[in-house]
């Protein structure tokens, strides 16, 4: 199959040159117009103008937010949070900062799994099933009141997507005021280092599919919460 | 399947009340993402800038596609993607069952793609005995009721929620309730085990980006997570212009094609997936399929009127802002893409002029269309040389030829516009050849092959088309005066340079 696509490779490309009326380029064009207007990279929010203008735009959505000082208290929260809903299967990201928390002894009745490499569990189907997924998110991006969240050996994409509610941590510093900041992070990174899946976020799953009636946790998680610490 | 003419007074009464719905359904909808849209590109700011960087970035990718799609090939392939071409919509079938047959596969869950349906995929993997479930949730419920999308971004806006219960009760072997949490609830419980199931996750894909070799899809349900999280295999269909070159341009794209599409800052999901999982992932495709597609696509390419489609970015706004579409929805369009832009696509892939159609025609006076897009395509434009190009080619009526030269004519003179809008002359036509819109209402051409749908009555047509005339003389009496000095424009250069487009 793989020769094959080759060639219908070579075929395709030559059709389209061949249609623009010109030799198949090879070198990589002069790109004048690439990504957003000029004037608007200069748009830029002090710290706090961020947080406010994220938790805006998140809580339209149907999210919710939490402002917390520091880790210890995003995890109090959470597990008040956890006993308030009754819930009992939570996974979690195997993230630095999430380990360094002591979840058992917050939340001593619930099953907690982390996702891993190593992880003896079927995690898709513990997933599936789960109340609640726990996740640091990796940037926020406060004009559109998204969270970015990416794959990894220890991040389930599950996390962020199959349990009822989600609680995603999102520490102040890293929310940037436009996509362009963050969509940065991957222009021109080493293929090595690119995680499979990259995913925005910017609250709860939602259709209006029918007759225009707003429904809530169509098939990603219904309730969402983002602890802004610091 | 419903395929016979409703037989009893309360069928047909029913059908008749259904209709109105339909009528009522798909003005409501449409007015409310045009409004949306309205406020989200004001919120936005400077939104004629942005849609002229976006137009540039497109001009830009498809005026290089050989090079930014070679780079997207070679990128994907190098993240571990199995990379085919199809040129046609049959070829793109097959690979698709010969992956089928490969991972042995018993069914497929789909998340929303235009290029699947434009391939008529669900069709070829039942016949090959794979079950294909769509799982956006209007996709899911039009699935059920085995009829054709009617709007690119809501595609179930044809049914209420008394008839989706029926529908979902059925499939739940029980009653359900016509409330919509109920009804969406029973969707998730079902289609949570589709996905556990399934052997195939199949996606389209909105934008490809050259440099990482990744796709990046937009969505609010999360059910095309679902698909490129869950499956072991994913196949991803794409149309061989959704590149963009750089991550950077997604910003782009990004705050244009949900703000234009419903509103939203960003829809509530936006995923780029570059490849299958990596060895130590536990979650994501073992293997990743990308099939892409020409299906016609390449005929636009060096034609100078109608390359520029090859730019749009499928968001819908188009439909929303044209009073045609919004008073009788997606069906009467017979094509996979409706609208203004299906109006133009569908003669323009299929190279076949005659398929151009009177309620395309309708759509052809205002401009509205061109004024909503967010990438700047001259649909109007497109439509005018459309039936200029039939009337080259002999298709036309003498009366069609008669209106092409009556074009020069209104266009000369503002007030006589502003009188041709009120559509006296094709709403009459359409009225008058009644025969014509009911054969495409009904068991629609080119869909009729492929899915079933239920004829409309005759009667409630014409009052419909009663009131549609009614309503677009009140709403649109004169035309912008930028789209009119525009086309003015193109009409004077058109015949300072004379005609030939092949
Ligand atoms: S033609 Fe323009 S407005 Fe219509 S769907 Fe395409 S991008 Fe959107």
């Amino acid at each position: 199959m793989n020769e094959e696509s080759r060639i219908k490779q070579d075929r395709f490309m030559q059709r389209i040159a061949d249609r623009l009326g010109r030799p198949r380029l090879t070198e990589k064009p002069p790109h004048p117009h690439k990504g957003a207007p000029p004037d608007w990279r200069r748009f830029s929010l002090d710290r706090e103008e961020r947080i406010a203008l994220f938790s805006e735009n998140w809580q339209k959505a149907g999210g919710h937010v939490v402002r917390v000082p520091d880790l210890e208290a995003a995890k109090t929260y959470i597990a008040q949070k956890a006993k308030e809903l009754g819930a009992y299967a939570i996974i979690r990201q195997n993230q630095p900062e999430l380990n360094a928390l002591d979840w058992q002894q917050a939340l001593p009745e619930a099953e907690i799994v982390v996702w891993h490499s190593e992880q003896q569990k079927d995690l898709l189907r513990y997933a599936a099933g789960a109340d609640i997924g726990i996740t640091m998110a990796e940037y926020g991006i406060a004009y559109t009141g998204s969270l970015v969240c990416t794959s990894s050996g220890n991040q389930g994409r599950s996390v962020s997507l199959l349990p009822a509610v989600v609680m995603a941590i999102l520490p102040a510093e890293r929310i940037a005021t436009r996509m362009g900041e963050v969509l940065a992070h991957f222009d021109g990174r080493p293929r090595a280092q690119f995680p499979a899946g990259i995913h925005f976020i910017s609250g709860p799953s939602r259709s209006a599919d029918i007759e225009n009636d707003l429904t809530i946790g169509v098939h990603g998680p219904g309730v969402v919460f983002a602890l802004i610490v610091g | 399947m419903r395929s016979a003419e409703p037989r009893t007074v309360q069928e047909r009464a029913r059908q008749a009340l259904s209709d109105e719905f339909l009528r009522n359904a798909v003005k409501f909808t449409t007015e409310r993402l045009r409004a949306g849209k309205q406020t989200a590109s004001q919120e936005h700011g400077n939104w004629e800038e942005w849609r002229e960087r976006a137009r540039q970035i497109r001009l830009h990718t498809i005026a290089h596609l050989d090079y930014y799609l070679q780079e997207f090939v070679e990128n994907a392939r190098a993240n571990g993607v199995q990379v085919h071409f199809a040129d046609t919509a049959e070829e793109a079938a097959a690979l698709t069952m010969d992956i089928a047959k490969q991972c042995g596969a018993r069914s497929v869950v789909k998340s929303k793609s235009m290029v699947s349906e434009e391939l008529h995929i669900n069709q070829a993997l039942q016949a090959g005995g794979v079950e294909a479930v769509e799982t956006d949730l209007g996709e899911y419920i039009i699935q059920l009721a085995n009829e054709p999308p009617s709007h690119i971004i809501i595609p179930a806006i044809h049914k209420n929620r008394y008839q989706i219960a029926e529908l979902l009760s059925k499939e739940a072997g029980e009653e359900l309730p016509p409330d919509t949490t109920a009804l969406a609830g029973f969707v998730r419980r079902k289609l949570r085990e589709k996905f556990l199931e399934a052997d195939i996750g199949m996606t389209g894909c909105n934008f490809a980006i050259a440099e990482s070799g990744s796709i990046v899809l937009f969505e609010n349900e999360g059910n095309a997570r679902m698909v490129t999280t869950v499956p072991r295999t994913q196949i991803t269909l794409m149309g061989m212009e959704r590149i963009i070159p750089t991550w950077d341009d997604l910003e782009v794209m990004a705050t244009l094609l949900p703000r234009s599409a419903t509103g939203q800052k960003l829809t509530v999901y936006m995923s780029g997936i570059s490849g299958p999982r990596r060895a130590e992932d536990r979650d994501g495709p073992e293997q990743m399929h990308l099939i892409i597609v020409d299906n016609g696509r390449s005929l636009q390419l060096g034609d100078p009127h109608f390359q520029e489609l090859l730019n749009c970015i499928r968001c819908g706004a188009c439909l929303n802002a044209c009073p045609v579409y919004r008073h009788i929805g997606g069906h009467a369009y017979g094509s996979t893409y409706s609208g203004p832009i299906g109006a133009v696509l569908k003669p323009a892939l299929n190279k076949n002029v005659a398929e151009w159609d009177d309620i395309a025609n309708a759509s052809s006076l205002c401009g509205a269309c061109y004024e909503a897009c967010p990438v700047k395509i001259p649909l109007h434009d497109m439509l005018v040389y459309l039936r200029q190009r039939k009337v080259e080619q002999g298709v036309q009526s003498g009366e069609e030829k008669a209106g092409m030269k009556g074009f020069r004519y209104v266009m000369s003179s503002h007030k006589r516009y502003g009188r041709a809008l009120r559509w006296g002359r094709v709403m009459q036509k359409l009225l008058l050849r009644d025969g014509v819109i009911k054969a495409r209402i009904g068991p629609l051409k080119g869909w009729n092959q492929h899915r079933h749908t239920s004829p409309l009555p005759n009667k409630s047509f014409r009052e419909g088309w009663q009131a549609l005339e009614r309503d677009i003389q009140r709403e649109r009496t004169e035309m912008d005066e930028q789209i009119r000095e525009r086309l003015h424009r193109h009409l004077n250069e058109r015949e300072k340079g004379g005609v030939g487009d092949e």
